[in-house]
């Protein structure tokens, strides 16, 4: 679960490490008491998940109370990556001289948790120039690691004693919180030695939410991904017109790769996972059925642990219910046959294989 | 890698819960010698006729297995799996969803430690038909015994290849399921390097996803060891989104790191052959082993 960056640096503030001055508003009417409390100039930026929220437009530095407002007014107003900002964060700007990079990150390839350092900042971690990467143990540092990071990044003596303070924090924040990253981009330095996160970036291991309960009200939740995530399917929208449905999130993900090289555009990933039943089939045709832009239903389902009857007997129960959007399903399989006949005299169009369904869903546009 | 052989006896963790009991069956009925189960508080009972003993330490004792398949709810897979490998176990198949990845990391520590490998968390398990050895939770139709081991990051996208495989006249000499999370108990790596080594395995098809770079790393593997296996790959999430958990907590796609185009291109680069759908997948085994 990703942390919008005031939620991130609510988290900073709880570890003891800096962050600027900032006050959250959630409105265009608020923008003018928050900017009258913070020292100019002031950056105003859109909390939104998406990457790439500079380049987008999505972050301003003001000096007036106008220009924050017909800035706010613009952010408010600007979707990245498709999503709208819910509340700015109005931040005091940060006077440095230079911009260095911090991370607390899984590398999933050599199957440890990571620090990733860097005396220079910049959008992209891979291309860094120098960067410093060590591993760190899953019972933590010690200020001795946070030395030798500092050393390796040739820090002048000056900034030292902050840079090991921030480290130390940093990571005893992933490791508390369980983050896959904890990460500073940029970290400011200012005069004095002194250094400032500006941004932060947190995403918590969703995996280990059930030790971490203080995280369970932080998102506010899509209508349809809480659905999905109360009925346990694995649920994505993509914004097309063509429900893809299966069990398993490699067969859903290579149906897509399907419909995709076809030219369609799905409307959401959900898988319904291993050994579904047929209330959990009925459950995701009723929330894709009525999910926006959804013109037709493609269903892919393997049938192993799964039973294809009950796959069929759920499509029945749902069609039984009145209006359902066209579906091609393709039904593999254990009881394969039976599936079938169940299925016969319905609306239903059934297929032997994926690229038979693709196919067809595709003419049914 | 200590691989289970005919009639080998194996352990089930949680065999009284509802998977637990359902999969002994079926792993019974494949001819699989499940020896024993483990429900700490249940000790003394039974299930489809296998006793069923309070801790890993009992039925390894009992028993002699050396091979337990963890059916322990995520909460509890940590304390499960390091009682297994404390106890004498030396194969542990996770099937568990959604483990911490803090704590999966701290098992592939204590299996290092202990000499023991695990495959998952989050997977289907392991088979080898020629041995009637099932560790997992596949279905046992999908599969027949032959010379392709076939090593994916998914379940159900595995049984519908495997099935492929089979339909096709390709049976395996193994499948395992390596796991759909970041972290994975035995990668790639090691089960290519095990399918090297094994004679009856004349070709290797793996199937990854997006997500990680567990694929580019073994094309560098590959390039490196001088692999003398025809090796067939297929890759799902060609058209998935970036920043979205696809199914998998391992699918998912930051940046430019760990999408589907980058580890096609390294297999291929490898000299791989990239199948485009799951269907391609047994005519390029077939063209490999002209």
């Amino acid at each position: 679960m990703r942390l919008f960056e005031y939620q991130a640096k609510d988290l900073f503030k709880q570890y003891g490490l800096p962050v600027p001055k900032s006050i959250l508003v959630s409105d265009v009417g608020g923008i003018r008491g928050a900017f009258g409390s913070l020292k100019p100039p002031v950056a105003i930026k859109s909390q939104v998940l998406a990457g790439g929220r500079g380049k987008a437009g999505g972050i301003a530095v003001v000096n007036d109370p106008a220009q924050a407002e017909q800035e706010a007014r613009r952010i408010f107003s600007l979707p990245i990556g498709g999503e709208r900002p819910n509340s700015l964060l109005v931040e005091e700007a940060y006077p440095h001289e230079k911009e260095m990079y911090l991370s607390v990150t899984l590398d999933r390839g050599d199957r440890a948790f990571v620090t990733i350092a860097a005396s220079a900042g910049g959008v992209d971690v891979e291309s860094m120039a120098g960067k410093v990467i060590r591993r760190i143990s899953l019972d933590g540092i010690d200020s001795a690691f946070a030395i030798e990071v500092a050393t390796l990044l040739k820090l002048p003596p000056i900034q030292v004693g902050a840079f090991v303070s921030i480290i130390l924090s940093l990571e005893r924040l992933a490791r508390e919180k369980e983050c896959e990253l904890a990460e500073i981009n940029p970290l400011a330095v200012g005069k004095d030695g002194f250094l400032m996160p500006l941004d932060a970036k947190v995403i918590v291991d969703d995996n280990a939410l059930f030790r971490h309960p203080e995280f369970a009200k932080l998102h506010p939740e899509d209508e349809f991904e809480g659905e999905a995530s109360r009925q346990g399917f694995a649920f994505v929208r993509l914004g097309g017109d063509i429900a893809v449905v299966g069990n398993g999130a490699g067969l859903v993900l290579s149906t897509l790769d399907l419909v995709g090289d076809a030219g369609g555009n799905p409307a959401c990933f959900l898988d319904l996972g291993g050994g579904a039943q047929q209330e959990r089939i009925e459950a995701a045709l009723r929330l894709v059925n009525r999910l926006p832009g959804v013109d037709r239903i493609l269903i892919n389902i393997y049938g192993g642990i799964t039973r294809t009857t009950d796959v069929a007997a759920g499509m029945n129960t749902v069609l039984a219910e009145g209006v359902m959007k066209p579906i091609y399903a393709r039904v593999s399989g254990a009881e394969e046959e039976e599936a079938r006949k169940l299925l016969a005299g319905t609306p239903v169009k059934m297929y032997r294989t994926a690229p038979e369904a693709v196919e067809a869903v595709m003419k049914g546009a | 890698m200590m691989l289970p052989k005919q009639g080998d006896p194996i352990l089930v963790q949680n065999m009284t819960g509802r998977y637990g009991r359902l999969h002994t069956r079926l792993m019974l009925d494949y001819g699989t010698n499940v020896a024993a189960g483990v429900a700490p508080g249940k000790g003394g009972q039974s299930v489809e006729g296998v006793p069923v003993y309070n801790t890993v330490q009992d039925a390894v004792d009992k028993t002699g297995a050396r091979a337990s398949v963890c059916f322990v709810p995520a909460e509890f897979t940590l304390a499960a799996g390091e009682e297994a490998l404390n106890t004498g176990v030396r194969l542990l198949v996770i099937i568990t969803e959604r483990v911490p990845i803090r704590d999966e990391l701290r098992l592939v520590e204590l299996a290092q430690k202990r000499g023991a490998s695990i495959v998952g968390p989050n997977c289907p398990g392991l088979i080898i038909p020629s041995q009637k050895v099932k560790l997992g939770i596949m279905p046992a139709t999908s599969f027949a015994p032959g010379s392709v081991a076939l090593y994916s990051r998914s379940g159900t996208l595995t049984y519908e290849i495997a099935g492929q495989l089979t339909g096709s006249g390709f049976g395996q000499s193994i499948a395992v399921g390596i796991g759909g999370d970041p972290i994975n108990g035995t990668t790639p790596v090691e089960w290519m390097d095990f399918a090297q080594g094994i004679d009856e395995t004349k070709a290797v098809v793996v199937v990854g996803e997006i997500g990680g770079d567990a694929e580019e790393r073994l094309a560098r593997h590959i390039q490196k060891s001088g692999y003398r296996k025809p090796i067939v790959a297929y890759i799902a999430g060609r058209h998935a989104p970036k920043e979205k958990k696809m199914g998998h907590a391992g699918a998912i796609i930051y940046g430019d790191y760990g999408t589907a185009d980058s580890k096609v291109s390294a297999l291929r680069g490898a000299g791989v052959k990239v199948a485009m759908t799951p269907m391609e997948v047994p005519l390029l085994v077939r063209e490999s082993l002209r």
